[in-house]
Order: C-alpha cells, then sequence, then structure tokens
C-alpha cells in the first residue's frame, strides 16, 4: 500500500472552496439552446394543409383538423396539423419535411397541466406561450428533404424548332421520368386544382413502380384526352404543386405523357378493358371537341348509343384546328380520339347542326343532348379599319395551317394579342418565315398565354412589343400590305384595383406590316339553337349557365366546354364532358 | 501498411477463403459485400463443422451475433452467423437455410461461449429450436407471453396494439383529397 | 409464480442458500435488468441474469417504419449512446442504398461521436465510483455530462437523443462559436478527470474494492466474444477504429489503449485513459473540422424511398467495444431485418454469469459496472 493512495483522496476537501455545481431555485427559467427541437409553432397563414407532416410522423402524432380561421381553397385544404404530444417524440422530421416552411419548434421545453388532453393542440390555433418564439429548430436551408430539382426537358434549339411544324417537347426518357415522379410528395393537393380532378399522384406514383398500363387505367378513369393533354394542357395543378414553395413543380403534364408514350395504340383496348353494355337509350351531342369527345367516351362505357354531330371533317375540335402540330402533332391527337370512337361512339363529320341538321331533330330523337360547340368566332378590336382584307384572325391562320393551306401571311406580320392563340399565331408565322412582332397592351407578367409559350416565342425571336394600344388600321401604299396606328400605354392603378394600360396619346406610333393577325379572343355561335330553347337556356358573359354536372334550365340539354366553362381550356371541357356523362345517366335514369 | 494496403489484401484472403470454402463445404451462395465482408451459404448439416473450421483454421475466433431473416413468403429462415478474423480484419457472415416449419436447427453452444444466449433468443423470438442448447427454452425477454414468437413476419405489432390498447379519444385526422372534394367540387369527378 | 427451482441447481431446500434478487433497479448505472443471485453466506455461488424489462422489440418496430422514419427511433436503444445507434443505421442504410456522404459529414459525426463516448463514460465513471460508496464522484461526473448535453443541444437540438446523424449526413453544421464552448468543456472535464485520479482511481479504499475483482482471463475473450476495454484491459490491441478505421479515424492521432489485467480496476483505469483519448480526438477534430462544404447528401424522396435488395453489416467502437448493424432490405420501403449487436449481449449475460461466481455479494454491483453493460442493447 502507498501512503499517497491514504492521503489523496483528500484532495477532494479543495472541494469546499470552490463554487457549488447546483443552482438555487427557481432554476425553471433556462432557455434552450436555438436551435433546440422544443414545441411546435405553425404559420397557419403559410399552411397549405398539405398533410405532408402527418405523412412522415413515424409516432402518428398528427392529425389533420379543419379550423374555423380557415377553408378550402385551391392550393390550401384549410386543414392543419394538430399535435398529440403523448406521442410526439420532437424528431422534427415533420419540420424538415414541410413543404411551404410553416412549421417550425421553438426553443421552450416546459409545459405543465392537469389535464393531459391539453397536450393535444393545434399551434397557430391554440393560445401558446411560445408561439411568437424567435428561436427553436428549423430545418436548416442546405439540409433538404424533398426534391426541389426537375429534369432538363430536352427540346428542339429554337433555330431547329422554326425549321418545321415537328414537335418541339422531346417527351421524358424513361430514367428522367422516374426521377420526377420519385419528387412526389402525394399530398393530394394538386387534384383540387385539376379541373378533371384527376388522379394526379396515383399516376406519378404509377410511373414511378414503372407500371404503365395502371398508368394509363388511371388516366381514363377522368380523361380519355391523355396524349393530348399530356402535351397541351394548361397544367394548372403545378400551379398549385406543394413543392413549388421551394422549388420546381412537378413536370405533371409531362409524366402523363410518359405514360401514354409508354403504350402503343393497339394496347389500349385490351389495357382498358372498356366492356361496354348497352342500356338502349341515346344521347346526341354536339361538337367533336374534346367536350363532347369526352361526354361520349364517357356515356358509351356506360351504354349509352352515341352520335356525335360534327361540322368539320375531322375531331378534336380546337386541338384540331387551333393548336399547332409543333406542340399537338395530329397522330397524338388521333390516339386519342380514335380509342374512343373504337368503343362504337357513332360521329357524323360534315354535319353542321342547324344547318345540315336541325336543332330540333336532336331533341325529338334523343334522351339527352350535350353542347360542346367550342368558341370559334374571333373577338372584334372594336377598332377602325379592322375589316381591312390585310387583317386576318388568329383562328383562321391557325385553321389553314392546320389544314395544310398557306394563309399567305407575308414577311412581316403583327399580331394582337397576349393570350395562346397569340403565341400561337406568332409562332406558326415565325415557322412560315415572317418576322414576327406581337403588341399586346398590358405587360409581359399580365399576359394570359402559358409562361412557357411566352418564353418559346421570344426565344424564336418573336418581337414583343408590350404596353402598346392599337388604335387605326389604314390602308398602305402597297394593297398588299396595312398600316397600323398604335400609342404606348402606361399601366395606371386605380383605387388598389388591379392595373389598367391607359393610351398615351402623345406617343402615338405607326408601322406597316405585311399582315395584321388579330388573337384577342373568341366567342361562341349559337345561331343554331331554336329562339325558345335559347331564351330558356341562361347565358352570363357569353358562356352558359350550368350547375357542377352540366345541367341547364332544359332537362334535356347539358352544355360544356368553352361555351360553358370560365376557364376554357381542353382539360376544363374534357371534365365538363365527363360530368355531364354522369349528368345525363342520373336524369335518363331517374 | 496503410489502411488502403490491408483492405487489398484483405480482399484477396477473402476471396481465396471463399473459394477454399466452397470447395470443402460446398458453400452455394457467395456474396461479397465489401472488402471486409462476405457471406457464404451452407448447408444445415455443414454448418457446425464449417464455423469450427473457420474457428480454428482460418483465424474466425469471434463470434459478433448470431440472428435470422424470415422469408415468410418463401417458407424458410436464414441463420446467419456472423464470425471476425481479426488479424485480417474481415468478417464473414456464414447463413443457413431452414424450413419455417418446425424449425429446429444444430446448436453451436459448444463452439462459443455465449452461443447459448443467441439460441436462446432466437427460441423465443422466432420459435426456432437448437436442441441440446443449455436454457433454450427458458424466456428471455418475454414474460409470461402467450402469443405466437412476435418476431415473426405475421406477428402484426399495429393489431396487438389494437387489440390490447385502447384507442385515445379525439385523435382523427382528415383526408386532404376528401376534403377537398367535399368542400369544393362535391358533385364532380365521382365515376 | 415463479419457480426458483426450475432454475437453480443449488440445494435450496438445504438451507444452506440465500436466493437474492439484485434489480432491476439498477445500483450504479448498469441499466435495468436483474441478477438471479444465489448465495452461500455473503458469497455469491451462481447467478441467472434476467432482462425484458427496458425498450423491447425495436428491431420489430423498425419493420414497419420507412427508412427515413427509423432514423428518429434508433437513439432510443442506448440512453447513454445514442449516437452509436444513428451512426450504424445510417452508415448501414447508406451503404445498401450506394450514397456517398460528404466529407463534411464525416468529420461532424466522428465528432459527435467522440462527445458521446465522453458523455457516456463521464457517466459511466461516476457510476463505477457511486457503486463502492463513493457517490461524490458521480456528481461531479454527472454535472460535466450535463456540460457535454449542453454541447450536444447546441449542435444536435437535443441533450439525450440527438437525432443528429441522419441517413445521408448530418442535419445541420456547427453553430457558431460551437468550437471555443467545447473546447472550455473539455478543459473542465481534463481538470475533472485528474481530479478524480486523485480521488478514486488513487484511493486505497477503492483500490482494495475493485482490485482483482471480476477477472477476465485472456483465455475468455475469443469464447466469449470480448470486446472493448474489457478485452483491451488484458492485453488485446483491439479497436474497430483502429482495425477498420471508419469516419476520419484514420486522420486522427491516437493509439490503442491496453493495459495486462483485466479486473474492476484495471479497466476503470483503461476507460479513464480513453476518456483522456477522447478529450484528444475531440481537439484535433475541432481544430481540423472543415467549415465550408455540404453535409449532407442528396437523397431520393424519403417519403417512399426503396432499397435494393441487400445486406451488410457495419460497426464501430462504441464505449463498450464493437457495436454493429446488420441490415437486409428487400427492395421494398420498408427494411426486412435488422439485428444490433450490442457488447453487453455477451458482456452482461455470459460473462457476468461466470464473473460473478464467488464475489460477494457487496462487490455485485461494482463488478458489473465494471464491465459496462447497457441492458437495452441486449433487449432492442
Ligand atoms: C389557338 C388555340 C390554342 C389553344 N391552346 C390550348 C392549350 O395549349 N391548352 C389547352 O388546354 N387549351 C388550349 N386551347 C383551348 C382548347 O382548344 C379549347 O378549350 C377546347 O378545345 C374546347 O373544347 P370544346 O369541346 O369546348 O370546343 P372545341 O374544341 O372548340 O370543339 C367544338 C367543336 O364543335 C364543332 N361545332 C361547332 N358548332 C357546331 C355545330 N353547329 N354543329 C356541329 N358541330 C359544331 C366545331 O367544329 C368543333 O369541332 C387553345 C385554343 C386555341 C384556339
Ligand atoms: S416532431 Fe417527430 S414525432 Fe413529433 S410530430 Fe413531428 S414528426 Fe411526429
Ligand atoms: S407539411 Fe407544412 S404545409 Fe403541409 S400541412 Fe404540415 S405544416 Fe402545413
Amino acid at each position: 500500500m502507498k501512503l499517497k493512495d491514504l492521503t489523496s483522496p483528500f484532495y477532494v476537501w479543495q472541494r469546499a472552496f470552490e463554487k457549488p455545481y447546483t443552482q438555487s431555485k427557481p432554476t425553471l427559467n433556462r432557455e434552450g439552446a436555438h436551435a433546440y427541437r422544443g414545441f411546435h409553432i405553425n404559420d397557419i397563414e403559410k399552411c397549405v394543409g398539405c398533410g405532408t407532416c402527418e405523412e412522415i410522423c413515424m409516432n402518428n402524432a398528427i392529425d389533420m383538423v379543419e379550423i374555423a380561421a380557415k377553408d378550402s381553397k385551391k392550393g390550401d385544404s384549410g386543414l392543419v396539423p394538430r399535435f398529440d404530444y403523448g406521442r410526439c417524440c420532437w424528431c422534427a422530421l415533420c419540420v424538415d419535411i414541410c413543404t411551404t416552411g410553416s412549421l417550425r419548434m421553438s426553443n421552450e421545453y416546459t409545459w405543465a397541466a392537469d389535464d393531459p388532453d391539453s397536450f393535444r393542440f393545434t399551434p397557430g390555433v391554440d393560445e401558446t406561450s411560445w408561439q411568437d418564439s424567435e428561436h427553436g429548430y428549423r430545418r436548416h436551408p442546405e439540409y433538404d428533404l424533398l426534391k426541389l430539382v426537375r429534369p432538363e426537358m430536352e427540346m428542339l434549339s429554337p433555330d431547329e424548332g422554326l425549321k418545321s411544324f415537328d414537335e418541339v417537347v422531346a417527351g421524358y426518357t424513361h430514367e428522367q421520368a422516374v426521377v420526377e415522379a420519385d419528387r412526389c410528395i402525394e399530398c393530394e393537393i394538386c387534384v383540387a386544382t385539376c379541373p378533371a380532378n384527376m388522379d394526379i399522384p396515383g399516376y406519378i406514383r404509377a410511373v414511378r413502380e414503372e407500371n404503365f398500363e395502371e398508368g394509363l387505367r388511371l388516366l381514363y378513369d377522368t380523361n380519355p384526352f391523355s396524349a393530348t393533354c399530356g402535351r397541351i394542357c394548361t397544367h394548372r395543378c403545378e400551379d398549385d404543386c406543394t413543392i413549388s414553395t421551394f422549388g420546381k413543380p412537378l413536370a405533371i403534364r409531362w409524366l402523363k405523357r410518359y405514360i401514354v408514350d409508354q403504350v402503343p395504340a393497339e394496347r389500349f383496348a385490351e389495357i382498358l378493358n372498356d366492356e361496354i353494355t348497352e342500356n338502349g337509350h341515346h344521347v346526341s351531342i354536339v361538337g367533336a371537341g374534346p367536350g363532347g369527345m369526352s361526354a361520349a367516351y364517357y356515356l358509351r362505357k356506360k351504354g349509352y348509343g352515341v352520335t356525335v354531330y360534327e361540322a368539320g371533317a375531322s375531331g378534336g375540335g380546337m386541338l384540331r384546328y387551333g393548336v399547332p402540330s409543333y406542340r399537338l402533332p395530329d397522330d397524338q391527337l388521333d390516339k386519342d380520339i380514335d380509342y374512343i370512337v373504337s368503343l362504337g361512339v357513332e360521329v357524323k363529320y360534315n354535319t353542321k347542326i342547324g344547318h345540315d341538321i336541325e336543332f330540333q331533330q336532336l331533341m325529338d330523337k334523343s334522351d339527352a343532348i350535350f353542347i360542346a360547340t367550342g368558341m370559334d368566332q374571333p373577338s372584334s378590336m372594336r377598332i377602325k379599319g379592322e375589316d381591312h382584307p390585310r387583317v386576318l384572325s388568329g383562328l383562321t391562320v391557325l385553321n389553314d395551317v392546320a389544314s395544310h393551306k398557306d394563309p399567305g401571311v407575308g414577311k412581316n406580320v403583327a399580331v394582337i394579342g397576349g393570350g395562346n392563340v397569340a403565341m400561337d399565331a406568332a409562332r406558326v408565322c415565325r415557322r412560315l418565315g415572317a418576322d414576327v412582332t406581337v403588341l399586346y397592351r398590358r405587360r409581359i407578367v399580365d399576359m394570359p398565354a402559358d409562361k412557357d409559350e411566352i418564353k418559346e416565342a421570344l426565344e424564336e425571336n418573336c418581337n414583343f412589343v408590350l404596353q402598346a394600344i392599337p388604335v387605326l388600321i389604314e390602308d398602305a401604299e402597297s394593297s398588299d400590305q396595312v398600316t397600323i396606328q398604335w400609342g404606348e400605354a402606361e399601366m395606371i392603378a386605380e383605387d388598389g384595383k388591379r392595373p389598367r394600360p391607359v393610351l398615351q396619346e402623345d406617343r402615338m406610333h405607326t408601322d406597316t406590316y405585311d399582315s395584321i393577325i388579330s388573337a384577342i379572343g373568341q366567342s361562341g355561335d349559337f345561331s343554331f339553337l331554336p329562339q325558345e330553347i335559347s331564351d330558356q337556356l341562361k347565358q352570363h358573359w357569353g358562356k352558359f349557365e350550368v350547375d357542377q354536372r352540366q345541367r341547364t334550365a332544359v332537362g334535356k340539354i347539358f352544355i360544356g366546354g368553352d361555351i360553358a366553362n370560365d376557364v376554357a381550356d381542353a382539360i376544363s371541357a374534357i371534365a365538363d364532358g365527363k360530368n355531364a356523362a354522369i349528368g345525363i345517366d342520373a336524369f335518363v335514369s331517374s | 501498411m496503410g489502411y488502403a494496403g490491408l483492405q487489398l489484401v484483405n480482399t484477396m484472403f477473402m476471396q481465396e477463403l471463399c473459394e477454399r470454402m466452397t470447395r470443402q463445404f460446398d458453400c452455394d451462395q457467395v456474396m461479397h459485400q465489401k472488402d471486409d465482408l462476405s457471406f457464404l451459404r451452407v448447408d444445415r448439416d455443414r454448418l457446425e463443422s464449417a464455423l469450427m473450421y473457420l474457428k480454428t483454421h482460418e483465424g474466425f475466433v469471434h463470434l459478433s451475433f448470431v440472428t435470422v431473416i424470415d422469408y415468410i413468403e418463401d417458407g424458410f429462415f436464414r441463420l446467419n452467423y456472423m464470425l471476425y478474423n481479426y488479424d485480417k480484419a474481415t468478417n464473414i457472415g456464414v447463413q443457413v437455410d431452414i424450413t419455417r416449419e418446425n424449425p429446429s436447427m444444430h446448436s453451436i453452444h459448444h463452439l462459443w461461449a455465449q452461443g447459448w444466449t443467441y439460441q436462446r433468443e432466437l427460441k423465443e423470438m422466432y420459435g426456432i429450436d437448437f436442441p441440446g442448447s443449455p436454457r433454450v427454452d427458458e424466456e428471455f425477454v418475454l414474460e409470461g407471453w402467450d402469443g405466437i414468437p412476435p418476431m415473426l413476419r405475421e406477428f402484426d405489432t399495429a393489431k396487438f396494439c389494437e387489440d390490447r390498447f385502447a384507442k385515445r379519444d379525439g385523435r382523427e385526422s382528415q383526408d386532404i383529397k376528401q376534403t377537398m372534394r367535399d368542400n369544393l367540387y362535391p358533385e364532380r369527378g365521382e365515376s | 409464480m415463479f419457480d426458483l427451482k426450475r432454475y437453480s441447481e443449488a440445494e435450496l431446500e438445504s438451507g444452506k442458500f440465500t436466493k437474492l434478487w439484485h434489480g432491476p433497479q439498477h445500483p450504479g448505472i448498469t441499466g435495468n435488468m436483474s441478477l438471479e443471485l444465489t448465495l452461500s453466506g455473503d458469497d455469491v455461488v451462481e447467478c441467472k441474469t434476467h432482462v425484458g424489462y427496458l425498450h423491447r422489440g425495436f428491431e420489430k418496430l423498425m419493420e414497419r417504419r420507412t427508412y427515413i422514419q427509423n432514423f428518429p427511433v434508433v437513439c432510443r436503444i442506448a440512453v447513454p449512446e445514442p449516437t452509436f445507434n444513428e451512426y450504424m443505421y445510417a452508415a448501414a442504410v447508406e451503404e445498401l442504398a450506394g450514397i456517398e456522404v460528404p466529407e463534411r459529414a464525416e468529420w461532424l459525426r466522428c465528432l459527435n461521436l467522440e462527445m458521446m463516448r465522453l458523455a457516456s463514460f463521464l457517466m459511466w465513471l461516476g457510476g463505477a465510483c457511486g457503486s463502492f460508496g463513493m457517490s461524490t464522484v458521480y456528481q461531479w461526473t454527472v454535472t460535466h455530462r450535463d456540460y457535454m448535453l449542453d454541447l450536444f443541444e447546441e449542435m444536435t437540438g437535443a441533450r439525450i437523443y440527438h437525432m443528429y446523424i441522419s441517413p445521408g449526413g448530418v442535419r445541420a453544421p456547427l453553430p457558431d462559436g460551437f468550437s471555443e464552448r467545447a473546447l472550455s468543456v473539455m478543459n473542465g472535464i481534463e481538470k475533472l478527470l485528474y481530479e478524480i485520479e486523485r480521488v478514486a482511481l488513487n484511493n486505497h479504499i477503492f483500490k482494495m474494492r475493485s482490485q482483482d475483482l471480476g477477472i477476465i482471463d485472456p483465455e475468455m475473450v475469443d469464447p466469449y466474444g470480448i470486446v472493448g476495454p474489457n478485452a483491451r484491459a488484458c492485453g488485446f490491441k483491439r479497436d474497430v477504429r483502429k482495425d477498420a478505421p471508419y469516419l476520419v479515424y484514420d486522420q486522427l492521432d491516437f493509439e490503442v489503449i491496453t493495459a495486462d489485467k483485466s479486473d474492476a480496476y484495471t479497466r476503470t483505469l483503461v476507460r479513464y485513459q480513453e476518456m483522456h483519448q477522447c478529450i484528444s480526438l475531440i481537439r484535433q477534430m475541432l481544430e481540423q473540422m472543415p467549415t465550408k462544404g455540404s453535409f449532407h447528401a442528396d437523397l431520393p424522396n424519403v417519403l417512399h424511398w426503396k432499397i435494393p435488395a441487400g445486406q451488410t453489416y457495419v460497426k464501430s467502437e462504441c464505449t463498450r467495444g464493437e457495436y454493429g448493424y446488420f441490415l437486409v432490405s428487400d427492395g421494398s420501403e420498408y427494411l426486412r431485418r435488422v439485428t444490433i449487436r450490442g457488447p453487453s449481449y455477451t458482456h452482461a449475460i455470459a460473462v457476468m454469469e461466470k464473473l460473478v461466481v464467488g464475489v460477494n455479494i457487496a462487490d455485485v454491483a461494482g463488478l458489473m459496472v465494471s464491465l459496462h453493460t447497457y441492458p437495452p442493447e441486449i433487449e432492442r
């Protein structure tokens, strides 16, 4: 035994002179570290109720609940997460995955109450002492669980694209599609935004799982124009994709296209397996656009005999005669229409109702009628000289091109308008070899056209003249030309309203073009309707008023598509067609 | 010798070892997972001698653990004996497939002094018998358990909890899609 | 009713023996398990260990959670050392999923692991002294462990269950000014360790009680699968950090610490030296730590993350020796099987049952602590 071993322990006495480790009470106010994972905070203004926090929580501590302060709207379910602190382990996975960054934590960690149920609370709704806490855990900006970047889509270069009417967008490769599909968090928020309420997360999952047959079936549940929509849909769903808060929205449209592109037309019948049992009823449809054909598909599936009357020589409506083939090749539209027709839908082409057959005849022989005649009457610019022979309508130009006729636009063209028709007309003219100037009353951000369309038009060297208001159209020196007078506009906002372009009369310009293409809107032509019927159908701003199932005041008549919905795009017409089929079925069988 | 150099030697050693094992014990499957980890599959009746050989002749003196993977869909258990050679710094997982019906396996308690513990656990958790293994029938972590061995794939923990515990009141979550449909497009989008 | 006879070979009826249940409360910090002791007078003649008092079925729970959901689960498998579980789980997942972890994350992980080792040893050292009657030391070490927990709180957002090392990397870089605060805690602990050396390791009573207690014969090491300080104390130069370097250990300067007799005292001494080693490693890392660059790899969408079928075994050196995860994936969103290999499995059962025979009842707790066991890693 060493002496040291006996004496050394007495060293401990030295401690008597040191500051004690213990602290005197109260000690409860010790602040947590700045990044402490304490109690939750949710900014319910930002939260979109996507439920991803609920989805990832491995303790099942989160419920999505309705609250008084918030209603459902597009892009926001209105639900918010409620936490059960009897289960939460403060792992903050929910915070890491929160798609909007609304959810975070405070550094508060003490909470005593005698009612165990009070530990079930809704941050942002229930009053808490930590709701304004500055500190606490939040996802580090460089730590991402969400996948924010979209694979780059291969496209024809603008130069290449201008050489022909070939499709510009190549479509995803297999690898790209699967990677893109993997980004989906399946929150389902987009479903409400899609006019057809397609099962978007479902078919994206099918892409991820490389099950294209299942994917096709899911598409056809709500949309028999998937090859088309996979190319030209206005993809409103993508605007509300929750991933877009921090990143690029899912390429929902391209994924839809990817599914249809994987399945050859010959296999549709076998995969979709649409069995039809005739029910003995008959429905007439006016217009073989997406609205009419979609109604035909769902009615046929329910066993109805369906006849579609179409004024034109082929089906597809504006998709055929409006949308140019570099965006939607004819064979893709045919793929969709052919399948619908193959179910036994009778289509009478070159048959204009009100001209070749009277509407009343359809009323007499059908159990119900669905009208989706679209809008093919160009709107007027309401300026002097607009009936000049060198002023063409955008629809006519596009129609000519689609029918392989030369619209004769010349070498130097002005397009008036900022919508999709204007963009299409401009890009078509570029392909016909013309220099194109687009005149638009407002700013680029105000353009109703699709962002991609604007971007591509610019890339294809269309010259944009913004805040330009046409005032007068006159003869030019040469009879092959036309002169337009336009004035610059200032955007002026009056009492909080959306800014309005106001003409500046001191800044006027005059230009001469080979032709001026007017593309400022279109409306429908309802002259085929007999007066007494027309009187009964209610209209508002040039559109028929219908309910959720496209019913009108006349029991037998259902209306949909561009002439009934405000959106006026293909997918809305398709949704109307499907809902009309449901409405008609209910009407006929009652 | 640096770690990289060591790795190379290990890889060669492992490859040769696996070849020797294949010749001697008919190992039908060899999988090199990484430089210092390979898996071998042997026949049920060759396991003991294979382990004995690895331990006494190849330097795999250390038994890291014994475990089992339940392949319920194919009706077998895959036992895994993880050995380690300190000199070569390599692991080898020796695996044996046994049927899931009345599963039983030769005991290795005489090869490693802690071997019986693993076997006792596997008996309790998977119902695999190891005849002759000391105290193999004694309870291990469970006490008074009368259900099926709880680690079996068919044992459903969620159901167990539902049956056993009361659900907490006030815990209801709303479906996102359904809520939005009810509030925004009640009559649309049906089939 | 518990049938004593079934368990015991000693003739209890003879009246010569006493049956004593030691635990499941834990004197010292052995964790909840109990020893069923048969005593003759004050001496143990037989021991059976009983586990099952704590966390059960982690491995099963993990089969029902997605890969990302498991990362907050695993830390709970060992309260004093959650980090090793986090790291092993992440490493196994990354290996099977083919994910490269950025270098900065490796440093942060390694720092986190060594901090964990130190914190865990502090608690252990206090327990070791406490179970030989020196509970003052316990108060000191637990206090300094708390300073470590403050550091963890800053670095990871939590004191005990850090949930910091996630598959792919770590969740955050070091907060500003962390190094300085960490270094000052290190200085404090270093000073404390010298004090403990004086009052405990050099204490005649401590020596008397712990020397020659629970000697692990080198012959036992391989058959019993003894690892870590328990094996190093009797001369085995084995340490996963050196034998199969992971993270950044191959860039750090340290030697495997060994001794020549594994009794309770020497084991304490070895761990004591390893604590100094931890401090040195932490200092080295704080100095060399990269301060820029990504700390988390790009993962696939974790909400439906599938990992190709495969199996692997990954391991690290925890305070108690080889700690490993055996992970089997089957290509689905859920792992097929995970087996967690902790040193206590053998140290607390087979080894303990052997060493405790002949030990005086008063020293049983001390012996148990000296093996440094955590029952939760047995039960998983
Ligand atoms: C240039 C242009 C580009 C567009 N780009 C897009 C786009 O990118 N994405 C998008 O989603 N939407 C786009 N749209 C809009 C889309 O084409 C329409 O919303 C959609 O086609 C409307 O479908 P519908 O069935 O209501 O009518 P339409 O498609 O217009 O079809 C109506 C059909 O009815 C026929 N018809 C009319 N009157 C009669 C009658 N009396 N008797 C018999 N048949 C008759 C017509 O010949 C026509 O075939 C674009 C439109 C245009 C003009
Ligand atoms: S912190 Fe973790 S346990 Fe708590 S609600 Fe969020 S995800 Fe669930
Ligand atoms: S993840 Fe975020 S945005 Fe979505 S519901 Fe939860 S808190 Fe709201």
